[in-house]
């Protein structure tokens, strides 16, 4: 049983992020966007991480794609000038680029074909909020921290950026 | 869950956005491809925390979403500062920095 | 003493060195103050040291100033080394040195470069004393390239003229073909006796045939500074450089620089025969080769010069035979009498504004009343007539050769002796006898030299008249002789009596100089034409200039101008070319990559991404 999960939601992922790359119009882009998140969730609860799945929709889905589409509704206009520029970047050096990339990752995932599954049992409160909260809070508080201070540097310097005037 | 298909769709998805990001000019299109990457680590870190059993990669998927967050805000207001001098999305327009 | 040694050597170097910082802005009386007063002090101060050695047991001794190279096989001091024959040369050259000086005050009134003059010739009084005081041979070494680099400057002091500059070169090339070999000589010196002291390497030889190379050697690089035969072609060219100069550089005291050297390590050359052989032989071929030569010039200085190496060449004869004190009793009158010819020979130049062809002069006895006399007295003296001073020096060296037994040497001599008295007489008729050969305008300006160059040529005249008196033996030993003999430089065979009228080989030597005479004025009596007139072959003095510049100065011509027109730009120049270009393509192709677009950069990072993990997968 688990096969078709993983099947299905290992094909859906692929086509939607597919769907990201190729889709022409920015908003179809974006609705892409939030299927790979939502599939996303999906297999990280089969995995048994509850307390990610849960943040990938409530931060991801919800906060990352929303100021995504904020951007995108904002430059519509925008979006089909591009047609008018010729692209300046040699694309033989990016399908270089591309080819050589794949090709390496077609050699390194030779070497993980064969991974024997896990032996141990999960614990029971594996992924779940308590445990996942008395990590952050007790042994991984510094990290922590130094990331709530880099979230208001970031908001900070987001609001600066994007003010008006020179 | 096999990991060796986690692996692989995790592969899959971070090439199709290093293809994105070559690929495309709009320069939206260009972020998004690169939170997709982003996606797929996280994808490949929660399927060892899961073969391992350690929660500690659960703990370093928090904070790559975080940090994705925080990353996606600064992005996107530059990018509106960008428009606003340039009034394009064309990232191929953007090269100030040569030489 | 120290004090008065170092005073008396310094000085001389204080005046070089001022005089060429302030040669364009310094007055010429200033300057030619300053120089003269430089060696009439040193001259005084090797006279009161003269005194000091003669009353004080005449002991040699040494003065240290400066502990120069401390090495193991080298040891080199930068000091003094007092002995009779340091003495003997310093006494010459400071004095024969300050009359040229004072007499250059004259001659070179109307020339511009004034002060640097003066200041090349402080130069050489320097480099000199330091060659002939050093007690070891490196700082010997020094002075000997400081006589060279003097000479070198002084040939070509009219620098302006190609022919003065070409025979400054020639000058220095050919004594440095002579100092190749002294400097192999020094480094084996090193390697054998492990000091450069001269005393402790005299001490320490013994004969072996290395010494015979060693000396071998040593003698090269007397030949290349003393002109003899085959590095004998630059002194007629050095006649290129003022009067003053050749009289003190190459008559009487740079081209002594060889056989000083070879008196110096008699006790070396006394371990080598065969050396001496071919020092004598090689001497006495020099002489009578260059005295053919000088048979057939037909200018004033080329006459004197040719007349130097012969007179050289019988000095080293004297060598070879082992009768150093005779080489050095002829050194001190040839550097008489030799001043002498030059200097007058410079006051008729002087007033001819130059000229040295004999063929141009001529009659000029009327309008030099005194300088005609002084040079008579230098040509008789010179051509050995009895009572003069060079007669007693060449006698006596003729009087050795004989007893000793070479007589094809002392036939030789004898040839040289009369063809001398000849050239010397020829050149003394040519120039002041016989019909007046300038036009009248030229001839009216000119009139006797002033005092300033007639009083040293008069106390040369003097000295080459009575100098003889140093070294003479009428019944008691000669004052030189004993001087000398302190130190070990004796004859090679003692004189059968003390009075040197009864000897056979005196009356020879007359004869041959009364020959020469006679066959000179015969000619000018009856064939004055041929007089002055010469053949080709003796004027080029047998083409050996010609048979060098074809055989080795082309050749290295032709090598050098390869080189530095083909290979220089082509290799050097070209390879340094080559790698700025390659840079600069380098740096222009690697600039492309610098492209301000985003979506480059990513792809050079994904494929360096590739590249990393397909090196460290695999």
């Amino acid at each position: 049983m688990s096969n078709i999960v993983q099947w299905t939601l290992g094909v859906v992922l692929v086509c939607s992020s597919l769907g990201i790359v190729l889709a022409r119009n920015p908003v179809h882009a974006s609705l892409s966007f939030l299927l790979t998140l939502l599939t996303l969730a999906t297999y990280y609860l089969q995995l048994s991480a509850q307390f990610i799945a849960v943040m990938q929709v409530l931060v991801y889905a919800g906060a990352i794609l929303v100021i995504f589409m904020f951007v995108i509704v904002l430059f519509q206009d925008a979006h089909y000038q591009l047609d008018q520029y010729k692209p300046k970047s040699s694309s033989i050096l990016l399908l270089a680029a591309a080819s050589a990339f794949l090709l390496t990752l077609a050699v390194l995932g030779r070497n993980f074909a064969s991974v024997s599954p896990s032996q141990h049992r999960l614990p029971d409160d594996f992924g779940s909020v308590q445990s996942i909260g008395k990590l952050l809070y007790v042994d991984f508080f510094f990290p922590f921290e130094a990331i709530v201070l880099l979230f208001l540097v970031a908001v900070v310097g987001a609001l600066y950026i994007a003010r008006k005037g020179t | 869950m096999d990991l060796s298909f986690s692996i692989w769709i995790s592969m899959a998805m971070f090439s199709i956005g290093i293809i994105g990001v070559l690929a495309k000019r709009n320069a939206l299109i260009f972020f998004l491809s690169i939170e997709l990457m982003l996606n797929a680590s996280n994808l490949l870190f929660v399927a060892f925390a899961n073969q391992w059993g350690n929660q500690i990669g659960l703990i370093w998927v928090f904070f790559i979403l975080v940090v994705a967050a925080a990353e996606a805000a600064v992005g996107l207001a530059i990018i509106i500062h960008l428009f606003r001098s340039k009034q394009v999305v064309d990232v191929d327009q953007f090269n100030e920095l040569k030489g | 003493m120290e004090y008065i040694l170092g005073l008396a050597v310094l000085l001389p170097l204080v005046g070089f060195l001022l005089l060429m910082a302030a040669s364009p802005h310094i007055s010429r009386r200033l300057a030619s103050i300053v120089a003269c007063t430089a060696v009439l002090i040193s001259f005084l101060c090797f006279l009161g040291v003269l005194y000091n050695y003669s009353t004080n047991a005449m002991k040699p001794f040494d003065v240290v100033f400066y502990r120069w190279i401390p090495l193991p096989e080298i040891d080199a001091d930068m000091g003094f080394h007092l002995d009779a024959l340091s003495i003997v040369m310093s006494l010459i050259m400071t004095g024969i040195g300050f009359l040229i000086h004072v007499y250059s005050i004259g001659y070179m009134e109307h020339d511009e470069d004034y002060a640097r003059y003066f200041a090349c010739m402080n130069l050489f009084i320097f480099s000199m004393l330091m060659l002939v005081l050093a007690g070891n041979l490196a700082q010997l070494f020094i002075g000997w390239e400081g006589v060279g680099l003097a000479s070198y400057l002084l040939i070509g002091f009219w620098y302006t003229r190609p022919a003065a500059a070409a025979a400054a070169t020639k000058a220095f090339i050919v004594n440095r073909i002579g100092d190749a070999g002294l400097l192999v000589g020094l480094l084996l010196i090193f390697r054998l006796f492990g000091t450069s002291n001269i005393e402790e390497i005299a001490s320490r030889a013994t004969a072996s045939p290395i010494i015979t190379v060693l000396t071998l050697l040593l003698f090269w690089g007397a030949i290349g500074k003393s002109a003899q035969m085959p590095l004998h072609v630059w002194l007629p060219d050095a006649m290129e450089g003022p009067t003053p100069v050749s009289a003190l550089i190459h008559a009487a005291t740079m081209v002594t620089a060889g056989v000083y050297l070879v008196v110096r390590f008699h006790a070396l050359f006394m371990l080598a025969p065969i050396t001496l052989n071919v020092i004598a032989i090689l001497g006495s071929v020099t002489a009578f080769y260059a005295a053919l030569s000088a048979v057939g010039q037909t200018d004033l200085k080329r006459v004197l010069a040719y007349s130097t190496v012969s007179q050289l060449g019988l000095m080293f004869l004297a060598c070879g035979i082992g009768a150093f004190y005779a080489a050095m009793f002829h050194l001190t009158t040839h550097a008489f009498v030799k001043a002498l010819l030059f200097l007058s020979a410079g006051n008729v130049i002087h007033m001819m504004q130059g000229t040295t062809n004999m063929e141009k002069m001529g009659g000029l006895m009327k309008k030099f009343p005194f300088t005609h006399w002084f040079f008579l007295i230098g040509v008789l003296s010179m051509s050995a007539v009895p009572l003069f001073a060079a007669f007693y020096s060449k006698d006596l060296i003729l009087e050795q050769t004989h007893l000793v037994g070479d007589d094809s040497l002392f036939f030789l001599g004898l040839l040289t002796t009369a063809l001398t008295a000849f050239y010397l007489l020829r050149a003394y008729m040519l120039t002041f006898l016989g019909p007046m050969k300038l036009d009248e305008k030229i001839a009216k300006a000119i009139r006797e030299a002033p005092k300033v160059m007639l009083i040293p040529v008069l106390i040369l005249a003097l000295l080459a008249i009575f100098g003889g008196l140093l070294g003479s033996t009428f019944d008691h030993v000669a004052y030189l002789e004993e001087f000398l003999a302190s130190i070990g430089i004796v004859l090679a065979r003692e004189e059968p009596s003390t009075s040197v009228y009864l000897l056979p080989e005196t009356w020879m030597s007359i004869g041959a100089t009364t020959l020469g005479f006679l066959i000179a004025i015969g000619f000018y009596l009856y064939y004055g034409e041929y007089l002055r007139s010469s053949w080709n072959w003796l004027r080029r003095s047998f083409y050996i200039d010609e048979l060098y510049q074809k055989t080795i100065v082309n050749p290295l011509s032709s090598v050098s101008r390869f080189f530095s027109g083909w290979m220089e730009p082509a290799i050097f120049e070209g390879s340094i070319n080559g790698a700025v270009k390659t840079t600069n393509q380098s740096a222009h192709l690697l600039q492309t990559m610098q492209s301000g677009q985003i979506r480059s950069y990513v792809a050079w990072m994904a494929i360096g991404m590739a590249v990393l993990y397909l090196f460290l997968g695999i």
